[in-house]
């Protein structure tokens, strides 16, 4: 047990030691700000498999979140000032207004059944979108507006650096979160909401926990992907942004922390290369096609994704190998389980 | 008074041809307790499938055929290849179905082009009627008397005939239909394909109605059939007429009061009415009516 945590921080050391190094070796602005994006995504990602992971519930809404966000750091770096404080001030504002909105939706809408929550979190974020685009003096609408960054992040490599230590930051808190007491129980309403609340929990409670967990970390990627841009429109709040945390949830692996963080990876990059490719093949140009269909053959075959699968096949792999070392390991687990 | 008449009017049509979405959608949920987020995709594909036939054979009737025809082949595809795997799993099926409607959405650009479509109303349905000071545009008249025979073709059919009789049964109750010897999957696949066709239809008349289609008309207006099946309540026929035609007098009579609420009205009835009845304002969950 112990070697195979130390196997997971070596890992994990390995990955941030490489992304770390990684601009003094290759700074081309392409890759820059590819994995800028990445990281942006996956904060984003990380954050909904919290709630489609971790708790079970479908949400449609998150693109609500991710816009508030985006909308927040936006507005207040154009209204006010382009300094760092005023950046970080404006994440702290999202952050509240994200944590308050979802405590607020999450404290409506939770009691419904699964259906009814998709739909209503969809409904909720359409309510968003129009209010984004029907309030012009400060949103400018659909066409958006540009706004000047803080000097410190004008340089790519710098910004970069940023977003890694969010990321790295979120995904230990998130880490912890999903491994504490409370992270446990969400897990439990996954499983069987029922029994958890006949165990004693009041559900609804650590729904909403998950709900403003995620809000919150989707807030923060809204923030960043809106300073990556320097420029916001009505876009951040629309479905294609949900839609590209589910997908990347889902193609990574539902459940775990890496596996979106992977599945952002996997996606950005194929919507890189193939919006490339378009220029050449035009039926590229429709991508979107392939995404849909791999996700639909990834919820029938695959629905643990990536990382999920991959993991499966860990499991079964030890289990051939115990077997062959003939040793009755298994029979005292068998034994266990009945006592 | 002639502003008041057009707005109903107006609410009418809008609110028949949600009704005619949210039909299947309702159907589909009683019976299956499948939430079909791809309906707006069939919609769509039924929009363009009929205009398209419509404009290939100069006959409007024959392309609502086609729309229909479409709409039942897709859903026979759909349920065969995309529902009948996730049977009973909420989270797979909501999944699943989002990830078809992004395909069928995708598709339409692919066959169809990128762009947007303007349909013209055919001749005999074009134009208006004077009555007084109240001008009636003809084809909102014909959307409504197409709504309202639908409707009553399926009441019939739902509760006097042997079919209704066994899909009411299905709704009910599905083991037990099933011990009685009703084929009950093959139940749901033909229902499932009488609400896709609906949706087609309700694509194909939206066309002319709006005078443009376009790919990403399938999840706004799947968005209002979910928020009348929701107000209607969950596998409620008749429930979903009535709150449909709420949803679409409310449209046009916020869009021309206070047009800055027209886009958020409907959600926010959604959100009022899931708050406090989140079973729908009609449910009849097990319904037992003769």
């Amino acid at each position: 047990m112990k070697n195979k945590l130390s196997l997971k921080y070596v890992g994990f050391f390995l990955m941030l030691a490489i992304l770390v190094l990684l601009p003094f070796v290759n700074d081309s602005r392409t890759l820059m700000i590819l994995l800028t994006q990445i990281f942006i995504f996956g904060i984003l990602a990380m954050s909904y498999d919290i709630l489609l992971g971790y708790t079970g519930i479908v949400s449609f809404g998150h693109a609500m979140f991710f816009g508030i966000g985006a909308y927040t750091t936006s507005v207040m770096l154009k209204q006010m000032d382009n300094t760092l404080s005023i950046f970080l001030l404006s994440i702290v504002v999202g952050i509240l207004i994200a944590g308050f909105i979802s405590f607020l939706v999450g404290l409506l809408t939770l009691r419904l059944k699964s259906h009814f929550f998709a739909m209503l979190t969809l409904a909720f974020s359409g309510l968003f979108l129009v209010v984004a685009e029907k309030w012009r003096s400060i949103t400018y609408g659909n066409d958006g507006f540009t706004f000047r960054a803080p000097d410190i992040f004008r340089d790519r490599i710098t910004f970069y650096f940023f977003v890694l230590a969010c990321l790295v930051f979120i995904f230990i808190a998130l880490y912890r979160f999903v491994n504490s007491p409370t992270g446990r129980i969400l897990i439990a309403v996954r499983e069987n909401e029922q029994r958890t609340k006949s165990l004693g929990y009041n559900t609804l409670h650590y729904k909403v926990i998950a709900s403003v967990v995620a809000g919150t970390v989707a807030s923060l990627a809204g923030a960043l992907y809106a300073i990556s841009l320097r420029f916001v429109n009505t876009s951040v709040m629309t479905m294609d942004i949900t839609l590209d945390a589910l997908l990347m949830t889902i193609i990574g692996g539902v459940g775990t922390l890496v596996g979106p963080l992977l599945g952002a990876a996997v996606i950005e990059y194929a919507q890189h290369t193939l919006s490339g490719l378009a220029r050449d093949y035009p039926i590229f140009e429709r991508w979107i096609i392939f995404f849909g269909i791999l996700y639909i053959l990834a919820v029938i075959f695959f629905p643990k994704g990536i990382i999920g699968s991959l993991r499966m096949m860990y499991w079964k792999w030890r289990l051939k190998l115990k077997e062959k070392d003939k040793t009755s390991v298994a029979q005292p687990q068998e034994k266990e389980r009945f006592e | 008074m002639e502003l008041f008449v057009n707005l109903v009017v107006n609410g009418l049509a809008t609110g028949m041809l949600i009704f005619l979405l949210a039909a299947g959608l309702t159907l589909i949920f009683g019976l299956m307790d499948v939430l079909n987020f791809a309906h707006g995709g069939l919609f769509v594909w039924g929009a363009y499938a009929g205009i398209f036939t419509y404009m290939f054979t100069e006959s409007f009737l024959i392309g609502i055929i086609g729309a229909v025809v479409t709409g039942a082949l897709l859903g026979l595809i759909t349920e065969k290849l995309i529902i009948t795997p996730v049977y009973g799993n909420h989270i797979q099926q909501i999944l699943i179905t989002l990830g078809l409607m992004l395909v069928l959405q995708e598709m339409i650009k692919v066959v169809f082009g990128p762009n947007g479509v303007a349909v013209k109303t055919p001749s005999y349905l074009a134009g208006s009627w004077e009555i007084g000071d109240v001008i009636i545009i003809k084809y909102r008249l014909f959307i409504i008397v197409v709504g309202f025979v639908i409707f009553g073709i399926f009441q019939y059919m739902l509760k006097r005939t042997k079919i209704g009789l066994i899909v009411r049964a299905g709704v009910q109750d599905k083991e037990m239909a099933q011990a009685l010897g009703i084929h009950i999957k093959r139940v749901f696949l033909y229902v499932f394909m009488v609400g896709a066709s609906l949706a087609a239809l309700s694509g194909m008349l939206m066309a002319p109605y709006s005078g443009v289609i376009y790919a990403e008309m399938g999840m706004e207006y799947a968005i209002l059939g979910f928020i009348v099946v929701v107000i209607g309540g969950m596998g409620s026929f008749s429930g979903s007429l009535l709150a449909a035609i709420l949803v679409g007098l409310a449209g046009s009579f916020m869009a021309y009061y206070v047009p800055v609420l027209s886009l958020a009205v409907n959600m926010i009835l959604m959100a009022i009415v899931l708050i406090f009845r989140p079973q729908g304002l009609f449910a009849m969950r097990k319904e037992r009516s003769t």
